[in-house]
């Protein structure tokens, strides 16, 4: 699978997207708060993520962003949106994760697997608003498996291969749907290297196997040098990365062995209220261009934008669209 | 055997009960409230889980952690030298810090945890210890912009917590524990794990605990005998292999056992964790276990915690040959 024989349903150079969330507004939040005191019927709810939805599909377009997220404004959690709605989960509590921030935390209790299509009609309303493409979000097996508590399995790779098998089904739905990106995010890849790494090759194997569309898995925070080169084994065309956060550091590691899968190049930092200047999105643009040529470049923030505010989130990826394209134009000239 | 907690505590209770705590973090973010009321927050929720250790019948307890967003910022930020980074996965669980980076020389400014301990111990029934983070652990979870080797980083990092340790004591801790998880990752590195360990004890009269968790001590035992401190804690359940590799030599320490999983929901039986004291007790003689989890339980709910600490308890006392 080389980067040039992949699908490239946008023919520009240096393509921007964004990881898959965005802030959900005070509105919206409120909604929430009101359904899980019962105070709200959970349809009226959904008119709200809705309403809501359309309003970030409207502002990605305005920001001229080329591949589209649906802003994940029905998601409380990235695990548990799916352990909610697969069978063999429960909810187990509260858990930290950092700061002030808390998950809820499923673990497995029983057998687990699809009841059906799980993102689907969420794409499908998403991708109705716009005639740019949205990709496909889904939540990796082995992410799935390594932020729940494993009461059933005997091991985590039966958790893993069981998981693998119904996310595979999930993406083979969002195909027939008419996703052309299809994204898997692994942010727990990299928590047991040594020891696991195999396993979460394997799992993605299983997960984008016969697909057609592009495949991208988003990896986030922990040591990406020690899962690389192992990392480019993975069966996807595109590995979305952070690489703001530590002031790309992670190049030198790219240097050697090359990187031979498309990169999803994080230029901005998640976890701060500072938007980044278009000259700093440039330059770290044209830095990573001594290490990886354009063609397998996209351009995108370091991670989901959940955590900062509307105008926080605004003002980083208008810096983000505007450095690229300064940077297109120099490659163009 | 007695039973002791090897540090954090779930900070918030289970829904719907209001997490006191989180809130009051966002009400500061927003300026509703000062850092003098989250302080007060923060004793507050620190005497409800003193209680709730005491309720579930723990002997020897810890203020929870309440006050730490991480075993690593609350130390670096009281430390002069360190400047604060972005978030890392620490070891191998889906929990974060921020990563202290040490840019100038590490000095002790005066005492971290002191008044923490202080709260505590005269807001609980039961003893309390300090938990302070290990020179080694906190060297190898930061990064190094001055020192230039981890030798003298580790070296300059013991110097400045002897100083908290001698603190603590003047205080009146009858024990201290350091966490140490970090030496797993980088067993070869004892020789400098060793000669911190002598700089960081120096001059404590206090009740030296060591503790180790997230894996096994392969590479280490029984190396780790030599060490100058009265308690070494094993996790039993990262590391399970620990079983057999402390039967390589005559463990000649108090033994902190964490036999508690303190990382998955499944509720241990008091049968289970008795039978597992017992296999502790061929390792080292009784009267000179602690038995716990087998790391701090904040990987956990609320709820899940209180329950497991019970089944602790009763699973203890059942070895001890009462009733459950």
């Amino acid at each position: 699978m080389t980067p040039s024989a992949t699908p490239t349903a946008v023919a520009t150079l240096l393509p921007t997207t964004t990881v898959g969330s965005f802030p959900k507004p005070p509105y919206l939040l409120e909604a929430r708060r009101k359904v899980a005191r019962k105070q709200m019927a959970a349809a009226d709810l959904q008119a709200l993520e809705r309403r809501a939805t359309e309003d970030w599909i409207r502002r990605q377009e305005e920001l001229d962003i080329d591949i589209l997220v649906d802003g994940e404004m029905y998601r409380g959690d990235m695990v548990a949106f799916f352990a909610d709605q697969m069978d063999g989960f429960e909810i187990a509590g509260l858990v930290r994760s950092y700061g002030n921030r808390y998950y809820p935390k499923p673990v497995v209790v029983k057998p687990v697997g699809r009841r059906g299509p799980l993102t689907v009609d969420w794409y499908n309303f998403a991708q109705g608003l716009t005639p740019r493409p949205v990709k496909g979000m889904l939540t990796g097996p082995y992410t799935i498996a390594e932020w729940s508590f494993n009461e059933y399995y005997p091991s985590r790779r039966e958790l893993v291969m069981e998981l693998a098998r119904a996310i595979h089904d999930e993406a083979v739905d969002l195909e027939r749907a008419g996703a052309r990106y299809i994204q898997i995010d692994e942010p727990a890849i990299h928590t047991r290297p040594d020891e696991d790494f195999d396993l979460a090759v394997e799992a993605m194997e299983v997960v984008t196997r016969g697909l057609k569309s592009y495949t991208i898995t988003h990896v986030c925070y922990g040591d990406v040098p020690k899962i690389y080169p192992a990392m480019l084994r993975l069966a996807v065309n595109q590995i979305d990365l952070a690489l703001k956060n530590d002031d790309f550091a992670l190049l030198e590691t790219f240097r050697s062995p090359r990187f031979t899968k498309d990169i999803g190049l994080g230029v901005l930092d998640a976890h701060s209220h500072r938007a980044e200047t278009p000259e700093e999105v440039v330059d770290g643009i044209r830095r990573t261009l001594d290490v990886i040529p354009a063609k397998q470049i996209q351009v995108s923030p370091d991670c989901g934008l959940k955590t900062r505010t509307i105008d926080e989130t605004m003002a980083k990826l208008a810096s983000m669209v505007e450095g690229t394209r300064r940077v297109r134009k120099e490659l163009t000239a | 055997m007695k039973t002791t907690v090897v540090g954090s505590y779930p900070k918030i209770p289970d829904p719907p009960a209001p997490g006191r705590w989180r809130s009051s973090v966002e009400k500061l973010q927003r300026g509703e409230i000062t850092r003098e009321d989250l302080h007060r927050i923060e004793d507050e929720v620190t005497a409800e889980v003193l209680h709730e250790q005491a309720d579930a019948g723990v002997d020897l307890l810890t203020d929870g952690q309440i006050r730490w967003d991480d075993g690593f910022t609350y130390f670096a930020r009281g430390l002069a030298g360190f400047t604060i980074n972005g978030l890392q996965r620490y070891f191998d669980t889906n929990v974060y810090y921020r990563q202290p980076v040490a840019a100038a020389e590490i000095a002790w400014r005066g005492p971290i945890t002191v008044a923490d301990y202080q709260f505590a111990a005269s807001h609980s029934t039961r003893p309390v210890k300090p938990v302070v983070t290990g020179p080694f652990t906190l060297a190898v979870l930061s990064k190094d912009e001055f020192y230039g080797t981890l030798d003298q980083f580790v070296m300059a990092l013991a110097a400045s917590l002897n100083k908290e340790l001698r603190a603590l004591a003047a205080a009146g801790a009858t024990v201290i524990q350091v966490d140490e998880p970090g030496l797993l990752t980088r067993r070869d590195q004892f020789p400098l794990f060793r000669r911190a360990s002598e700089a960081l004890w120096d001059g404590i009269t206090a009740t030296r605990a060591l503790y180790t968790y997230f894996g096994h001590l392969d590479g280490l035992y029984p190396a780790l005998l030599d060490l100058p401190v009265d308690v070494i804690g094993v996790d039993f359940v990262a590391g399970s292999r620990n079983w057999e590799i402390l039967r390589r030599a005559r463990f000649t320490k108090a033994l902190g056992a964490g036999l508690l999983d303190s990382r998955n929901t499944r509720l241990e039986s008091s049968d289970e964790i008795a039978a597992q004291c017992r296999k502790a007790a061929e390792i080292a003689p009784a009267d000179t276990l602690v038995i716990g989890p087998s790391a701090g339980l904040e990987f956990l709910p609320r709820r899940v915690a209180r329950r497991k600490l019970e089944a602790l308890v009763s699973g203890v006392r059942l070895a001890n040959g009462g009733a459950a």
